[in-house]
């Protein structure tokens, strides 16, 4: 269908809701001395040649399309203006397009995937996603344009992050990551960030995308509490109260030290102890500590239930609960009464998101059959594909001595060979981000794809 | 080797090349001046040549639009030629001198169609969604509300007594003598170019999503055509108006819109192209077809009911960028993406 070697322009979508600093970015971008020739599409009027680039004012009009079977949205203005940018000598390095910040990614995306003229001459190469620190938690939660915004994304710029305590920002960051497990998340002030962070990511993005651990893709945490305590050797009681459940799930791991790498890695050490079926702990016994422990904490009918702690090596340690201790009014009581966390974070479970955006990446061993592939991506695409915003995949197909690449949008999607899988390891990774997705059923498909 | 000889000399080449010239530009527009005298040329940076057409010097480069020239058409007297661009402007020039015999505001910042009318007293131009009439000194005559959405076409109709605009949302035709539109052929997608048959009983449109459509004028009926391979942007009829020549694909697709008409019917097929094919030109009074692709061929073909065939070929070294017959059919006019413009003679 295509050349495997790109000679298309990349083309950068960049959204975020007012005042998420997408002029400011643009503005720098097109006064930076980088030596690169630019033409933005904004959403205002009027063409103006900056130096070396040229800023296009355009009207969003958005088109349905009915193409037999799928019905998409495209940009129809974006259609007639590129197609003709792309007829002059002057050749642009780049193209960026700014969205208006209401805006639903999906007209633009798939407009680079429906159009002919487009897929031949440019190439989608990555929705950049400008988020408000400070601003963002208003809309995350019931405006559908911000969620789209935030999962169509290949990279995302945490901006304005000096109006945002460090704890608050750690949060919106695990969030984000459980919305869209894709996107590098990069944080920034005053939208200043490297050029070659935002342009012309393509394929880089993608291998990285998908090398991340599936297991750190589950999208939701099974727990909603953490707090790290300095623990000495010794014995300590875990304390609770009367609460909602008869019974609380719990982890205790080790932290080797108070840095945000190494929280990372107990966190991820947590999510695989809660993967782990649940070992029950009566009243009055000893909590287990460790990696793949998952303590299902049973309290008495009535009063307050005691568990034990026993430590033998000092240091960091990190608790993971189901629920918020204050809803069993629980803490940690040592040599000392009261024994503080240094630090707790809270986690948001998704489950208590209705349509709640997710992504699910798959990895699975063997040789892919492109016959069955297609044909189940297309079933898939026919049912779910609204709710389907993003795809992409490396993939390990039989007969074919070079890696199979793919990425959609919607109901759309472009997948081509492109290079030789050398000493790489053949497999075959996934990634969907969407609404309501279910991660098992997405799985049996992929796995029906392999060649018998 | 004698009788060889002769016989070489019998079959004459069917495409003898006149001359050749390159603008250095992707040419976005090729006319011939009603006149048959002169060819206009636009490059997308903005200047307009003026070639002589019978042998290819330079008469005029008009400097067209600062940000890149959209459009040009021809008025009947072959003095006027009317540009539009970027710059937002609407220009007319005088082909004779060179110069600049007015500028008119377009209304919008990208103006991207203007069409004469066939007796010369109107000139339309579109802007995004303004659309205005202007009389051929460039006085405004009319304003029109703003369309839907940005006019992707217009066209007259052979006697000029209307114009159709096609955008998303179907085609609209106006009176040039009533502020109101006359009617509307709704359809929810995008025409992107739009055709009368000559005899005014069809007005055809190539669409985004990969249709063609009949608009029968009386009724207001649609006949839709499904299957093609990508948007349609090449519609051509016969000087009759009995075909329809569409592309939307590598092969040239043409409808029969004799007897019963084109619905139902099994419509010829034209192969020889290797990639897509953008342009596609009947003649004016004959029977032959012009089509250019992708893959930089020109083909001229001979429309038949059973026995279609291909009269003659060229290949340019970049896809065909434009094509337009003189006006007494004995030429054509072919320019590639690289600038390069030639003029054909077709012999039959």
């Amino acid at each position: 269908m295509m050349n495997s070697i790109e000679t298309r322009v990349p083309v950068t979508v960049l959204t975020g809701f007012l005042g998420s600093g997408k002029t400011t970015l643009l503005n720098r971008i097109l006064t930076e001395n980088h030596g690169k020739k630019i033409a933005v599409i904004e959403n205002e009027f009027g063409e103006v040649g900056i130096d070396n680039d040229l800023v296009i004012g355009a009207e969003e009009e958005i088109f349905e399309m009915n193409n037999g079977c799928i019905c998409c949205t495209v940009r129809g203005d974006l259609i007639r203006i590129l197609g003709h940018l792309m007829k002059r000598r002057d050749k642009f390095d780049y193209i960026m397009v700014e969205t208006t910040g209401m805006a639903d990614p999906g007209p633009v995306a798939q407009t680079f995937y429906v159009d002919d003229d487009m897929q031949e001459k440019l190439h989608l190469d990555a929705i950049v996603t400008l988020v408000d620190a400070k601003h963002i938690w208003k809309h995350i939660d019931d405006s559908d344009e911000a969620k789209e915004q935030v999962a169509f994304a290949d990279v995302i710029l945490l901006n304005k992050i000096d109006l945002v305590a460090p704890e608050d920002l750690e949060k919106l960051e695990a969030r984000i990551k459980s919305m869209n497990s894709m996107a590098k998340i990069y944080r920034s002030r005053d939208a200043v960030v490297e050029m070659e962070k935002i342009l012309n990511v393509g394929g880089f993005n993608l291998d990285r995308a998908l090398d991340i651990d599936p297991k750190f893709m589950e999208p939701e945490y099974p727990f909603e509490w953490s707090g790290i305590y300095n623990l000495k050797a010794g014995d300590y009681q875990w304390l609770m109260g009367e609460g909602p459940d008869p019974a609380m799930g719990a982890a205790l791991l080790p932290l080797a030290n108070k840095g945000l790498a190494a929280q990372e890695a107990t966190l991820m050490d947590a999510v695989l102890a809660y993967s782990e079926e649940e070992q029950a702990v009566e009243p009055g016994e000893t909590i287990r500590l460790g990696k793949g422990q998952h303590n299902q904490l049973v309290l008495n009918e009535s009063g307050e239930t005691v568990f034990n702690i026993s430590i033998q090596q000092p240091g960091y340690y990190m608790l993971f609960t189901e629920h918020h201790p204050d809803e069993f009014e629980a803490r940690l009581r040592g040599a000392e009464p009261a024994l503080d966390p240094l630090e707790t974070r809270e986690y948001k479970p998704d489950h208590e998101h209705d349509e709640a955006v997710t992504s699910v990446g798959i990895t699975i061993h063997g040789d892919l059959q492109l016959e069955k592939l297609n044909g189940w991506l297309s079933q898939l695409l026919r049912e779910q594909g609204q709710d389907i915003f993003r795809m992409k995949g490396v993939l390990s197909v039989r007969g074919l001595d070079k890696r199979y690449v793919f990425q959609g949008v919607h109901m759309l999607f472009d997948g081509r060979p492109d290079r030789l899988w050398g000493n790489e390891p053949r497999q075959n990774k996934m990634i969907f981000i969407g609404r309501n997705l279910d991660r098992a059923a997405l799985e049996n498909g992929f796995r029906e794809c392999l060649a018998s | 080797m004698r009788q060889r000889k002769r016989k070489a000399r019998r079959v004459k080449p069917a495409l003898e090349a006149k001359w050749r010239a390159n603008i250095d530009d992707h040419p976005i527009g090729l006319a011939w001046s009603p006149d048959s005298k002169t060819v206009a040329i636009a490059g997308v940076s903005g200047p307009i040549t003026l070639f002589n057409a019978a042998d290819g010097l330079v008469l005029h480069k008009l400097p067209g639009h600062a940000l890149d020239t959209m459009s040009i058409s021809w008025h009947k007297d072959s003095r006027l030629l009317a540009s539009v661009g970027q710059d937002g402007k609407v220009r007319l020039w005088d082909a004779e001198t060179g110069a600049q015999r007015a500028e008119m505001a377009g209304g919008s910042s990208w103006v991207e169609r203007v069409a004469f009318s066939p007796l010369g007293e109107y000139l339309v131009s579109a802007a995004g969604r303004k659309l205005r009439l202007w009389n051929s000194c460039g006085e405004l005559i009319r304003e029109y509300p703003d369309a839907n959405s940005t006019i992707a076409d217009i066209k007259w109709r052979r006697d000029g007594r209307q114009f159709a605009i096609s955008a998303y949302n179907g085609v609209v035709l106006y009176d040039p003598e009533e502020a109101e539109p006359l009617r509307r052929f709704e359809w929810q997608g995008s025409s992107l170019t739009l055709e009368w048959s000559p005899d005014s009983k069809y007005i055809a449109t190539g669409d985004q999503d990969s249709t063609v459509h009949f608009w029968i004028t009386e009724t207001g009926n649609d006949l839709q055509m499904w299957g093609y391979e990508t948007k349609v942007l090449e519609l051509a009829w016969s000087y009759n108006s009995r075909y329809l020549a569409t592309g939307g694909g590598t092969q040239a697709v043409i409808w029969d819109c004799s007897g019963k008409g084109p619905e139902n019917s099994k419509p010829i097929m034209l192969e020889g192209h290797q990639r897509l094919i953008k342009h596609l030109k009947f003649q004016r009074k004959g029977m032959l077809l012009a089509s250019g692709g992708n893959d930089g061929l020109l083909a001229i073909w001979k429309i038949r009911k059973n026995n279609s065939a291909m009269l003659a070929d060229a290949v340019f070294k970049a896809p065909i960028a434009s094509l337009a017959w003189s006006p007494d059919d004995r030429c054509i006019a072919v320019s590639d993406e690289s600038g390069t413009l030639s003029i054909a003679a077709v012999r039959r």
